[in-house]
């Protein structure tokens, strides 16, 4: 039968591949592209000291104790405006902090890209939209967002007392524009919130994000 | 190239507020118009036929003409971004498919990275007519299609199109229909050749054979779902063997082990569509824990519940059938403990051989040898020694041998109680004689079994097995069950030696398999074979009951006789001795029934120019396989309804090992045969699997359901 020829080959095969496998690790080290930092799940979350819109400066250290939301926000793209505009964001942010949760909107589009803002701007957009996040962190340099891999506006994670990194995702299931799609969706932040109050582990850890690319600076 | 133009923004978010549900609505006019424009997208809805007929599939596409800068999304858009999404409402009884995505651009926007169109990109979809269209009437179809587009900035934009086409006794091309169908034609095919994936720690690699491309500059993979890889990362490309080996750090949600990998493999500016089963990280690497299998499609409970079934049906199978109504004739005499004893030997046979099975399985997958149900048979020696034991059997039950101690119990008279080592071999018996046979359910268990860990393999195979014991350990077990077989009498002689012709049967089956593993000399030698052991089975009787010297000179002889049929085993020619005439013959036998030989070339070229094509494929020593030729496919009725519905029919030949055949049983989730596919007309069609036991019925009305055809 033929299937014993390659079974004699196998152990050749193996070692060949092992060396080519040592090699691919070693090229991997010096992987070209523009590869997002990807916070991992279970682990600290990557540490941070931002500027905020009112003008102080926030660590993520500080916040130990406390489970902390990080939403990455930009409030040109029309899925930011889907759960502004209909006020879903906005209420599960109040809904969050009267816990004390702590929600940091994060802003890292660069200066002159979409959604780049001011400190005072940011603070109106949010009384506006009527919006209450504990604090919006401005990132023009992109450096938090690349740390985390935050890829879309919105973007969450969220960080638990301990400082681990326990969700990273989207906003909720239904990757559309459409504020009729809100009700229908699995509001997985939501969800996630309730299930660390209660000390429960996150069932849906890792979604998937969707919105408008992040407006880094290249 | 940051260029903020705040009028513009404003005016964005401005109307996107007023309207957000709708993102940029057109003004909607009393009835909507095939085309719209929005500003950075113009789009129009177009058709092959500019008068369509009754029963016909109709090629119609969304074209969005895309601003300089501007760009729309793939079905899987990468970091961010939305694919196009087409709302169809239709009249009664029509129906349209999914989209057909051209093989989209690759975007990288600093460390983002999405897959879509610029300037210009056709979306296809197949809008299916009754048969009851009236000539004269017309059709309304009405299309609301969604779609994201994004420059730095993105805006989710929306239309309603329609076209009216208007209904003929035969349908006229429109002056796009060159243009559509230029459009089909350059979609990715589906690969012809065979790639596989697995999960190396960190990186997902995906591999397919040099000679499908043998030049190969740039590569790319791009998943259909979410979180395979990480879309930014430039993929690194290198040459292992006679394999080209794409590497990609993964990406949220790494594929499973024993899931589909589906996706589009871009090599040098051609794109196929590849489905590929997600093998075990490579021996080095640690195999990943169970967990990772459990996510899989089917589920490892599923697999085993229809494990369970497929061997219950197997009993029924014609050759183990026989056995196991010989050996549950032994329940006529013994005690009841007795007897359960008996029934727990017997399921630990069949438990242990399909164990054994298990363990030949893996032990060839980690070599990396392709395997299925039935790989057993590909090898000559394996049918050879089975139409042996068949042979021997026949003459057992027959009376003309007696086996001393009883191989399986089933050489004794049946006065006398076979022990529990004939038993076990029944088990073992029953297994073996089991194998060609495929049962209802068992391809989907079997080739989950084949894709997943060790263990869970075991447990799949151990319920395969639990499954073909459970009629005779219940019959055990059960005293109640046993008091309803007959009283003993005259009659079980008489059964069992009837029982000899099925035996019989299966070993001349057996040997047709080899004439066409191992051509005329094969058949020689397993007639010879067969002539050596009757020879010896014909000594041993005359002389058991002689003189002492005449017994042992007869045992010597009969000894004798069975070395010499063993020795006949290597002289079986190499499996792909005379292969170039035995294939031309089959082809010519092909065409005379009505069936060309499966290539891959040959599909993919039946499905390019749009045909419709069915695909048979089969083993002579599947017998599954044959009675479904017998019952169904050879039918009058089947053989008419290819004729008329101008169906190719392809029958690919996995009797002798063909790695072209494996190929596309792994594309469809399965391990061995039989597969039947039918492709409906229109080249984007994709194949519908058709079950595993054939009626002329399942296979016309399938026929009928994609009848219609792309003209």
């Amino acid at each position: 039968m033929n299937a014993s020829t390659t079974a004699s080959s196998m152990p050749a095969t193996w070692s060949r591949r092992a060396v080519l496998a040592t090699a691919a690790l070693a090229a991997s080290m010096a992987v070209t592209g523009p590869v997002l930092a990807q916070a991992q799940l279970d682990q600290p979350a990557p540490a941070f000291s931002a500027a905020t819109a009112d003008g102080k400066t926030v660590t993520l250290d500080s916040y130990k104790g406390k489970t902390v939301v990080l939403e990455w926000t930009n409030h040109e793209c029309p899925y930011v405006k889907k759960h502004y505009g209909s006020g879903n964001i906005p209420a599960l942010q109040k809904e969050a902090t009267a816990q004390g949760v702590v929600w940091l909107q994060v802003i890292s589009s660069a200066p002159g890209q979409q959604g780049n803002v001011d400190g005072p701007t940011a603070i109106k957009l949010n009384k506006d939209r009527g919006a209450a996040p504990t604090q919006v962190l401005l990132d023009p340099s992109g450096q938090i967002g690349k740390s985390y891999g935050a890829q879309t506006s919105p973007h969450l994670f969220i960080v638990n007392p301990q400082g681990v990194l326990v969700y990273k995702g989207g906003i909720d299931s239904i990757a559309t524009a459409k504020v009729d799609d809100i009700a229908k969706a699995d509001p997985y932040v939501k969800t996630a919130l309730s299930e660390l109050a209660a000390g429960k582990k996150v069932t849906h850890a890792s979604t998937k994000p969707y919105g408008c690319s992040i407006k880094y600076g290249s | 190239m940051p260029r903020f133009d705040p009028s513009r923004l404003r005016s964005i978010a401005a109307i996107a507020c007023l309207g957000l549900s709708i993102g940029v609505a057109l003004p909607a006019a009393a009835s909507p118009s095939d085309r719209a424009s929005t500003g950075e997208v113009e789009v129009r809805l177009i058709s092959a036929s500019s008068q369509v007929s009754p029963g016909q599939t109709v090629l119609v596409a969304l074209e969005q003409r895309i601003s300089p800068h501007w760009h729309t999304y793939w079905k899987n858009p990468g970091d961010s971004g939305q694919p196009t999404s087409i709302d169809w409402q239709l009249p009664k009884n029509i129906t349209a498919s999914d989209i057909h995505w051209p093989a989209p651009k690759r975007f990288d926007v600093g460390p983002i990275t999405n897959y879509g169109y610029e300037a210009q990109v056709l979306l296809l979809t197949e809008i299916h007519l009754p048969d009851s269209l009236t000539p004269g009437t017309s059709v309304a179809l009405t299309a609301e299609a969604n779609w994201l587009v994004c420059r730095e900035e993105c805006i989710p934009q929306q239309a309603t199109l329609a076209l009216s086409l208007p209904v003929a006794a035969s349908a006229t091309p429109s002056p796009d229909a060159a243009t559509l169908s230029t459009a089909l034609s350059s979609l990715p095919a589906k690969a012809s050749f065979d790639a596989s994936a697995r999960v190396d720690g960190k990186e997902l690699v995906v591999s397919w054979p040099v000679a499908a491309t043998a030049q190969a500059r740039q590569a790319l993979f791009i998943p259909n779902d979410w979180g395979r890889i990480q879309h930014a990362a430039k993929p690194r490309l290198d040459r292992d063997g006679d394999a080209w080996r794409l590497r990609m750090p993964v990406g949220e949600q790494p594929a499973p082990a024993g899931q589909v990998l589906e996706g589009l493999l871009l090599v040098d500016g051609q794109a196929w569509e590849v489905r590929m089963p997600v093998l075990n990280g490579n021996a080095p690497s640690p195999a990943p824990g169970p967990a990772m299998a459990s996510a899989s499609a089917l589920g490892l409970w599923t697999a085993m519940g229809l494990a369970l079934i497929g061997g219950l049906i197997l009993n029924l199978m014609p050759c183990v059938f026989p056995v196991l109504a010989i050996k549950a004739l032994g329940f006529l005499q013994g005690s009841a403990s007795e007897h359960r004893r008996q029934g727990v030997a017997y399921t630990a046979g069949v438990l242990i051989a399909f164990a054994a099975l298990g363990a030949v399985l893996l032990a060839l997958r980690s070599a990396g040898g392709s395997i299925g149900w039935g790989f057993q048979f590909h090898s000559p020696v394996f049918v050879l020694l089975l139409a042996w034991l068949m042979f021997v059997l026949g003459l057992s039950l027959a009376g003309h041998l007696q086996i001393g101690g009883g191989f399986a119990g089933i050489g004794q008279s049946l006065a006398s109680r076979p022990g529990l080592a004939g038993s076990f071999f029944t088990g073992v018996l029953a297994t073996v004689v089991a194998t060609p046979c495929t049962a209802p359910f068992m391809g989907a268990a079997m080739a989950f079994a084949l894709a997943q860990p060790g263990p869970q393999l075991m447990a799949v195979f151990l319920s395969l097995g639990f499954g073909l014991a459970l009629p005779y350990l219940a019959l055990a077990c059960w005293p109640a069950l046993q008091r309803r077989m007959p009283r003993p009498g005259p009659w079980m002689e008489v059964l069992k030696q009837a029982l000899a012709f099925p035996m019989f049967a299966a070993a001349i089956w057996l040997v047709w398999v080899l004439a066409q593993q191992a051509g005329p000399l094969g058949v020689l030698i397993v007639l010879s074979g067969m002539v050596l052991i009757a020879l010896a089975a014909w000594v041993r009787m005359v002389s058991r009951h002689a003189s002492a010297q005449w017994r042992w000179t007869g045992a010597g002889a009969a000894l004798a006789a069975v070395i010499g049929a063993v020795a006949l085993v290597p002289s079986l020619p190499a499996m792909n001795g005379g292969e170039t005439s035995s294939s031309k013959d089959s082809a010519i036998a092909a065409a005379a029934e009505g069936h060309e030989p499966y290539s891959p070339e040959r599909l993919s070229e039946l499905r390019a120019q749009g045909k419709p094509v069915f695909v048979n494929l089969t083993a002579s020593w599947c017998i599954t396989c044959l009675v479904n030729e017998r019952v169904a496919l050879s039918t009058q009725e089947v053989r008419e309804a290819f004729t008329r519905e101008g169906v190719t029919y392809l029958k690919g030949d996995w009797t002798r090992q063909d790695p072209r055949i494996t190929a596309l049983l792994k594309q469809h989730d399965r391990s061995g045969v039989p597969l039947y596919l039918f492709y409906p007309a229109g080249a984007g069609s994709s194949a519908q699997v058709l079950p595993q036991v054939l009626t002329p019925g399942i296979v016309t009305s399938a026929l009928r359901a994609g009848e219609a055809a792309v003209r």
